[in-house]
């Protein structure tokens, strides 16, 4: 759990918040399914709403506006607070990989896997060395697995749909090789703010 | 005169011809016999040339690895390192040994070449607590080190199935010189100056021999018990004693003494370990005390010198009395002839044997796990490369782990049979410990008794899986967002099916009651039989054996019975399904094996985990979702009461027909566990799976110190308080709300009665089910 938090950063999510303020009442009990803690880091919902459908002739919304906050993601497994064996394999790892070694990069990040296996930045360098090692489906069912694991973060999982557009392009899957490309644009145009 | 009668005799023609026929044999002899000789000579060449060494495959556990922050205290360092074989001490006098104190731990390790990098040599100060590791210096430096691997535990090889020739080996330049030094000294004294074959030491033993009226001496030199051991049966003939002596004496022509000294060290027949014989001293060394022949002290040299003269009478294992004294009777001989200082003498004479326990090593510790390893080879390798080749098998058992289980099953399998006053030795049990990702098969354990290598349970006992298949129905349901989510109410009611055979299948509920109408979580968690079957039939036989393909097993009949688990697994098979479960839905074949070296250390092959998502994420984390209030308010409950506080776990109960078998299944974020209790003659037990298999799983979990789930739902996924009376959503004038994950668009839109006032709700008959 708290590998999670670190790596999700305070994220000023407060409709989660306040769903639980609002209905833990003074006799009232929260039964969650996250930790209480998880909760409030939760990225916001796609803006609320709008008029909330009554139900059963009873009105409401607790329906609170937020502003939209892009959580603090972590944009380098630096600021995941990875253990140092963990970075160091993974350092070893990026040289491998620079130095063409695939075989041994690909050893390498599996041992990281061991140690912090929901590390997304992990198995983004993964989807990598798949590649590079002219394994396109195992290099997109890392970058999958990246984005399972990112929880939301842009900085990854732009990445991980380029590594994906690549990954289908090497299989022929040309389709869908330009969706995931678009989908890598949207998030990087999200980033830098531009509609 | 008496010339002349001479010559009268060789004048006489009878003579003559005798002569001249004896002449001719005797030449005819020589030529034959000098052809032998050439025969053998080349025969010899040959033989000891093309000598290709029996070399068993070498199969390695997973290396330990330490790092500033692991999860592992001093003391568990220490015994881990005892377990590889590292001695304690008060000074580091070499590889393999170690300094233990309060805070810290000085360690001289072993280099090994692992299949990726090669670790040197190193010594470190490792500090820490009884709880964690601080941090790793490189002693007499300032540099800290980031993760260290230690050499692999050897825990077995795969020699063939009916018995064979097992060796580690060893280079003369590599081993103690004390080794043949000894070896010489009490073996053959003369090796250095004889040809082959020693008159001295024949006629030395000839006298000890009459003196004592019986055989007490051999006279063969090394060359010969080589020559004999390499190319000639054991059996006490004249025609081969000569042969022997000749091709001794030939193969001194054209070898080395050096040579000769290593292929005896590699080839010396050092014991039997059941269908598996002891070849050589470097697996000698391993056999008998658990460490690398590099390590050994000189009452250790002594002991392996002293049992060459005969490993079945002298086995240090059955009789110690009579090995300590000839050991001693070696280390005499070896302070005699100055090899050893009188200190030294005098120091090992004191020494216990010091062999360990068991068959030795790691090489018998692991059958359970080394025989799945064995049949997984089988289907990527050659019997012969695997028996002969010397591989290096690099595979993912995890020592600690495998101990944890081992410890586990061994404890409370009798406790549990005591506790139903069952006869001793007639419950079984068998488990399985995975890693969530990677796949990687840590530990095995396929009975009670688990250094047995017989009958393998957690591979081989297939045995229906019971409720262990209903997350799979619930699983097909969630994947169907408009027809159900983890509050869509189902019906707890009798069932009537008449199959196709005729009969009619009629399941009841375990405690035989019926539950009415109930959320489908909640009927996971309870494991009720009958709202299973009404979802199952709802779903459709097919689906959901196709849900459990997807989790990696294909082999399910097409019969409603599978939606309360009539499909027989094995643990193994289990972990397999569960794995995949608890990897969000990405399965990966469990392996056992992470890499191939040949002998010299080349990488042959790799076998990287490869994944495949087979499961929707969203339906996965809300059958985990569900299968987490197992634990928390369902049929494993019990499990609180052990599971670390504040974690959260995953899993299922399976009990099945009369209670013959009791099987848990779970997993955190890091382990998957199954384990099984049973009877091997199938009969009942009295146990289900939460008073049986549960109690297993649970302490396991806590003594693995296994990490809880990661809670936080990915991002098809949102949680919504809910109401539990009416399953709407919930406000602030709801009392009891509830947090329940629902796929996107998929959680109910309306509010709850109650949500902006007070209660006055209709539907507060749920209500009382959350209570």
């Amino acid at each position: 759990m708290s590998t999670v938090i670190r790596r999700m950063a305070p994220a000023g999510l407060a409709l989660g918040m306040m769903l639980l303020s609002g209905c833990a009442t003074e006799h009232g009990q929260v039964e969650t399914a996250a930790a209480p803690m998880a909760a409030p880091l939760v990225p916001p919902p796609p803006a609320a709403a709008g008029p909330l459908v009554p139900g059963m002739g009873t009105i409401i919304p607790p329906g609170v506006s937020t502003p939209p906050v892009m959580p603090n993601y972590p944009k380098t497994i630096r600021d995941t607070g990875a253990n140092p064996a963990v970075l160091s394999l993974y350092r070893q790892a990026q040289e491998a990989y620079a130095g063409g070694r695939y075989d041994q990069a690909d050893e390498l990040l599996q041992r990281s896997v061991d140690k912090d296996p929901h590390n997304p930045f992990i198995w983004q360098q993964l989807a990598m060395v798949r590649l590079s090692l002219k394994q396109p489906e195992q290099a997109e069912q890392a970058a999958e697995k990246s984005n399972t694991l990112a929880r939301g973060n842009p900085y990854v999982e732009a990445g991980n749909w380029r590594l994906i557009a690549k990954a289908r392009q090497a299989l022929g899957n040309v389709q869908g090789a330009t969706q995931a490309e678009a989908r890598a644009d949207d998030i990087a145009r999200s980033l830098s703010g531009t509609p | 005169m008496a010339r002349n009668k001479s010559f009268r005799f060789f004048a006489n023609p009878a003579v003559r011809w005798l002569l001249i026929v004896l002449a001719i044999v005797f030449s005819l002899g020589l030529l034959v016999l000098s052809s032998v000789m050439v025969k053998l000579d080349q025969d010899v060449r040959n033989k000891f040339a093309g000598v290709r060494w029996v070399l068993p495959a070498q199969v390695y556990s997973a290396p330990l690895e330490i790092y500033p922050g692991a999860a592992l205290g001093l003391p568990q360092l220490r015994h881990e390192l005892d377990r590889l074989g590292y001695r304690a001490g008060e000074e580091l006098v070499g590889p393999g040994t170690y300094i233990p104190a309060r805070d810290s731990l000085r360690v001289d390790m072993r280099a090994f070449a692992f299949w990726d990098a090669a670790q040197p040599e190193q010594r470190i100060e490792v500090r820490g607590d009884d709880k964690s590791i601080g941090s790793l210096r490189v002693m007499g430096s300032d540099q800290t080190v980031d993760l260290l691997r230690f050499d692999p535990l050897l825990i077995g090889s795969i020699y063939p199935s009916h018995g064979g020739e097992d060796r580690v080996l060893v280079k003369l330049s590599e081993v103690p010189p004390l080794l043949p030094q000894a070896l010489v000294l009490v073996e053959d004294h003369n090796f250095y100056s004889h040809g082959g074959v020693s008159l001295r030491g024949i006629l030395r033993a000839m006298l000890a021999n009459l003196r004592a009226g019986h055989t007490v001496q051999g006279a063969s030199t090394l060359t010969q018990q080589l020559i004999k051991n390499l190319f000639l049966s054991n059996e006490r003939t004249v025609k081969r004693k000569l042969t022997e002596a000749l091709m001794a004496i030939l193969l001194e022509r054209h070898v080395g003494k050096d040579e000769i000294l290593e292929a005896y060290l590699n080839e010396v027949d050092l014991g039997q370990d059941g269908p598996r014989a002891i070849h050589g001293f470097g697996l000698g060394s391993q056999f008998y005390f658990n460490k690398p022949l590099n390590e050994l002290q000189p009452h250790e040299i002594a002991m392996l010198v002293a049992i060459v003269k005969g490993p079945s009478q002298f086995n240090p294992r059955h009789a110690p009395k009579l090995v300590t004294e000839r050991r001693n009777m070696v280390l005499k001989m070896m302070a005699d002839a100055g090899i050893i200082t009188p200190d030294e003498y005098q120091d090992a004479v004191r020494r216990p044997l010091g062999v360990t326990a068991g068959g030795g090593g790691g090489a018998a510790r692991y059958p359970a796990f080394v025989e799945l390893v064995r049949r997984q080879l089988a289907s990527l390798y050659q019997e012969q490369d695997l028996t002969s080749e010397g591989l290096r098998i690099f595979t993912t058992l995890d020592p600690h782990v495998q101990e944890a289980l081992e410890n586990r099953i061994t404890a409370d399998v009798p406790e549990l049979e005591k506790s139903r006053h069952m006869a001793e030795g007639t419950l079984q049990g068998a488990g399985v410990v995975t890693s969530v990702e990677g796949g990687e098969v840590l530990a095995v354990v396929g009975g009670r008794d688990a250094r047995y290598a017989g009958f393998n349970r957690a591979i081989d006992t297939r045995r229906p899986i019971g409720s262990l298949a209903k997350p799979f129905v619930y699983l097909t349901a969630l994947e169907h967002p408009d027809k159900y989510n983890l509050q869509t109410p189902l019906d707890d009611a009798p069932v009537e099916l008449r199959l196709p055979t005729g009969q009619v299948w009629e399941p009841k509920n375990y405690d035989r009651q019926l539950h009415g109408t109930l959320p489908l979580y909640l009927a996971l968690a309870k494991s009720y039989n009958l709202a299973t079957v009404h979802l199952g039939l709802d779903l459709g036989i097919n689906p959901v054996r196709q849900t459990i393909a997807q989790a990696g097993f294909d082999d399910v009949p097409e019969v409603p019975s599978i939606f309360l688990g009539a499909i027989d697994m094995s643990p193994l098979d289990v972990a397999q399904i569960y794995s995949t479960l608890a990897a969000s839905g990405y399965r990966t074949r469990l392996l056992t094996i992470r890499a191939v070296l040949t002998k010299d250390g080349k990488p042959l092959n790799r076998y990287p985990f490869k994944l495949q998502r087979t499961l929707s994420e969203g339906p996965v984390y809300l059958t985990t979702w569900a299968m987490r209030k197992v634990i928390e308010l369902g049929t494993a409950h019990w499990a609180m009461s052990v599971l670390p506080p504040g974690q959260s776990y995953a899993g299922k109960t399976g009990t099945t027909e009369d209670l013959r078998d009791s099987w848990f299944a779970g997993f955190g974020s890091d382990r998957v566990a199954v384990v099984w209790v049973g009877r091997d003659d199938n009969k009942p037990t009295g146990f289900e799976g939460a008073t049986g298999a549960l109690r297993v799983w649970g302490r396991l979990i806590r003594d693995l110190g296994a990490k809880g789930i990661e809670t936080l739902p990915p991002s098809d996924v949102e949680n919504v308080m809910v109401d539990p009376a009416s399953g709407l959503r919930s406000g602030p004038g709801c009392a009891e709300a509830v947090e329940v994950p629902y796929l996107r668009d998929s959680a109910p839109q309306q509010y709850a009665p109650c949500a902006n006032q007070s209660q006055s709700a209709p539907m507060n008959w749920l209500k009382s089910i959350f209570k």
